[in-house]
C-alpha cells in the first residue's frame, strides 16, 4: 500500500478520525489495528516476520535487563540473522559461485517491507535496555506498537524507545492545529515526491538504464538522482512524520538542509539523521571503546604521535561504519564502494583538520568567510553527487562510465526522456526547476530558523483550503503519478 | 574539575568547557570530539567508558563530566 495510493489516504483518514473519537487510554490499541491491518495488506505471510522481531525484542528486553551479554547477544543475533539471510544470501551465493565448479542455485528470498527499518529499531532498543537508559516493556503489544508503528515502517525514521514508545501509548488530545500542521506537512512530501521526485525520475532512469547508448549525460544523470533521492526520501519522511503529528505524535526529524552541509561530515549530520545517530549510538561508540581499539589507539599514538594517532583511530571506526551503511543499502559491490568512499574521505578530513586549520589561519579566512562558505558548500555538494554514482548505478563498472561520461562535451539534454515529443519533455524539464527553485526557497528559510508551516498557519482557513487545493492541482497537474514506490522502501 | 577542565582545553581547543552546559545539544561537540575525548581521559586517570556512559547528558559540561570520572573511578 503505497504513499500515494487511493487506500493508504482511506487508511490514514480512518485511523485518524478513530484515534480521536476512541477514549485516550485505548487509541494505542486503534493505532496497533491499524498498523498490523496496514503491514498484512503488504503481504499476510510479511507479518510473521514482524512478529518475529516483536516476539525477540519482548523476550530479549526482559533477558537484557539482567545485563548479561548473551542475553542482548541472542535476540541482536537473531534479528540480523534474519535480516542478512533474506537480504545477503543471494549475493554471497553469486560470490561463490565465482570460484570454479561452484554452481549453487539461488533462493527465492522476498524481502519483507522495512524489515530493515524495524530490526534497528527494535535492536536499539535491546542496546538501551541493556545498557540500561531504558526499562523493559512489559507489554507485548506496547512493544509491538512501537516497532511497526504505521506511518514509519516502510523508510523510518528510526525512532528510539524513550521517546518514541510513551508518545504512542499516550492517547493525545484532538487540536486543529496539530490536523493543519500534519495536512500541511504530507502536502508538502506528496509535492516533493510526485512533482519532483518522480519527474526527475524520468531523467534518471533513462540515463541511467541506458548509459552505453546516452553517452555524455552523466553530470545531468546524477544531479537529477540528487533531485530525485532527496525529495522522494525527505518527501516520503515529510509525509511520515505529516501523519504522526496529526495524531500529536511527534517522530524524529530526518533531514535538515542537507545540501547546505559545509563538510562531507556535516552532510550526513543532515542526511539521513536517525541512521546516523543509530550508528554513531549503536556501533560507532562501542567500536571506538572496544577493547581492541584501546589497545590500537595506544599504539597509534607511540606510532603516529597524539593527534595523527587518535584520527588514525576514528578514521578506522568510521570506515566501519560507512561500510556498513553501504552493505546496508544493499548486497553488492557498488554499495562497499559507496560507503567506503565516504568513509575514507571523513577519515582524510580527520587527518588533515590540524593543517586546514593553519592554511586557514595563514590566508585569513574564518569558517564565517562568505566566499568561503559558498566554497564549502559547493564542494560538499560535488563530493556528494560523486558518491551518487557509486549509490544509483547497477555495477562498479557503470558508476566508473558513467562518472568519466561527465566530462564530455554534451553535458545536457532536455529531450533525453523522449525525444519525439520535446514539448512535453520541457514541461517536465521546467517543473523539476520551478519544484527545485521552490525547494530551495523553503530550504533557505527553514536554514534560517524560520518556521515555514507557521506561516501557512497564519493564513485564514479559506486561504489555507485554496492553497492545499492548489498544490494537490500542480501535482495532478504535472505530477508524475506512473510511479509510487519509495527508493528507501527497498533498503 | 579546574584540572578537568585545562586538559580538555587541551584536547578541544577552541571550546568553552568552563561555562558551557549545553556542549552536546547546542553542537560543541561531534562525536569525533567525544570519541577523542574519550580516549584522552580514559589514558589520563586510568578509567574504562562503557557504551552505557555515553550520553548528552554526561558530556554537555564539564561538570557533568567530572561526576562521571568521579563515578568510574570508583566502580
Amino acid at each position: 500500500m503505497s504513499f500515494t495510493s487511493f487506500e493508504f489516504w482511506l487508511l490514514v483518514a480512518v485511523c485518524v478520525t478513530g484515534y480521536y473519537l476512541f477514549p485516550a487510554r485505548i487509541r494505542w490499541t486503534w493505532l496497533l489495528g491499524i498498523s498490523g491491518l496496514y503491514y498484512a495488506a503488504a503481504g499476510p505471510g510479511f507479518l510473521l516476520y514482524l512478529l518475529f522481531a516483536v516476539l525477540t525484542a519482548w523476550i530479549g528486553g526482559m533477558a537484557a535487563v539482567s545485563g548479561k551479554k548473551a542475553a542482548v547477544a541472542l535476540p541482536l543475533l537473531l534479528d540480523f540473522g534474519m535480516l542478512a539471510w533474506l537480504k545477503y544470501t543471494n549475493f554471497l551465493i553469486s560470490c561463490l559461485n565465482h570460484f570454479p565448479g561452484v554452481t549453487l542455485p539461488y533462493l527465492e528470498l522476498l524481502l519483507p517491507l522495512g524489515i530493515s527499518f524495524y530490526t534497528f529499531q527494535s535492536a536499539g532498543y535491546l542496546l538501551d535496555v541493556y545498557w540500561k537508559r531504558c526499562e523493559p516493556e512489559r507489554n507485548p503489544a506496547k512493544l509491538a506498537l512501537f516497532i511497526s508503528f504505521f506511518p514509519q515502517l516502510m523508510q523510518g525514521p528510526i525512532g528510539r524507545y524513550q521517546t518514541l514508545s510513551p508518545q504512542l501509548t499516550q492517547g493525545h488530545s484532538f487540536d486543529d492545529t496539530l490536523i493543519w500542521r500534519g495536512i500541511c506537512r504530507i502536502t508538502w512530501g506528496l509535492m516533493k515526491k510526485i512533482v519532483l521526485a518522480d519527474n526527475a525520475a524520468l531523467y534518471v532512469n533513462r540515463i541511467f538504464g541506458a548509459y552505453t547508448d546516452i553517452r555524455g549525460l552523466g553530470f545531468q544523470g546524477v544531479l537529477m538522482y540528487s533531485i530525485q533521492l532527496y525529495a522522494d526520501f525527505s518527501g516520503g519522511i515529510d509525509i511520515a512524520l505529516g501523519i504522526a503529528e496529526m495524531m500529536g505524535i511527534r517522530l524524529d526529524e530526518n533531514f535538515r538542509q542537507p545540501f547546505f552541509a559545509k563538510t562531507l561530515t556535516d552532510f550526513w549530520h543532515r542526511w539521513h539523521i536517525t541512521l546516523g545517530t543509530w550508528m554513531k549510538d549503536y556501533v560507532f561508540y562501542p567500536i571506538t571503546l572496544s577493547e581492541w581499539m584501546r589497545t590500537l589507539r595506544q599504539r597509534s599514538r607511540k606510532w603516529f604521535g597524539r593527534e595523527i594517532g587518535k584520527a588514525f583511530c576514528i578514521g578506522i571506526a568510521n570506515v566501519i561504519i560507512f561500510v556498513v551503511v553501504g552493505i546496508w543499502h544493499g548486497p553488492a559491490w557498488h554499495y562497499i564502494a559507496y560507503g567506503l568512499y565516504n568513509g575514507l574521505l571523513i577519515a582524510a578530513g580527520g587527518f588533515f583538520t590540524g593543517s586546514f586549520r593553519k592554511w586557514k589561519k595563514s590566508l585569513g579566512i574564518t569558517d564565517q568567510t562568505a566566499w568561503f562558505r559558498g566554497f564549502r558548500m559547493l564542494r560538499t555538494f560535488l563530493i556528494v553527487n560523486i558518491s551518487w554514482f557509486l549509490d544509483r548505478s547497477v555495477s562498479l563498472g557503470q558508476a566508473w562510465q558513467m562518472f568519466k561520461d561527465s566530462f564530455g562535451s554534451r553535458l545536457w539534454s532536455v529531450t533525453v526522456i523522449d525525444p519525439s515529443d520535446p514539448e512535453k519533455c520541457m514541461v517536465r524539464f521546467l517543473t523539476i526547476a520551478a519544484g527545485c527553485a521552490v525547494l530551495l526557497t523553503v530550504s533557505i528559510l527553514s536554514e534560517k530558523g524560520k518556521d515555514v508551516r507557521g506561516m501557512f498557519l497564519k493564513l485564514p482557513w479559506w486561504g489555507r483550503i485554496l492553497l492545499l487545493t492548489g498544490a494537490m492541482l500542480l501535482c495532478a497537474l504535472y505530477g508524475n503519478m506512473d510511479d509510487g514506490g519509495f527508493i528507501y522502501a527497498n533498503f | 574539575m579546574e584540572e578537568l577542565i585545562q586538559l580538555l582545553e587541551e584536547i578541544q581547543p577552541g571550546v568553552d568547557f568552563a561555562n558551557s552546559t549545553s556542549l552536546i545539544d547546542d553542537g560543541e561537540l561531534s562525536s569525533f570530539d567525544v570519541v577523542s575525548i574519550v580516549g584522552e581521559l580514559e589514558a589520563e586517570y586510568d578509567i574504562r567508558f562503557r557504551p552505557m556512559d555515553i550520553i548528552p547528558q554526561n558530556f554537555n559540561s564539564a561538570k557533568a563530566l567530572y561526576e562521571l570520572i568521579c563515578r568510574l573511578k570508583e566502580a
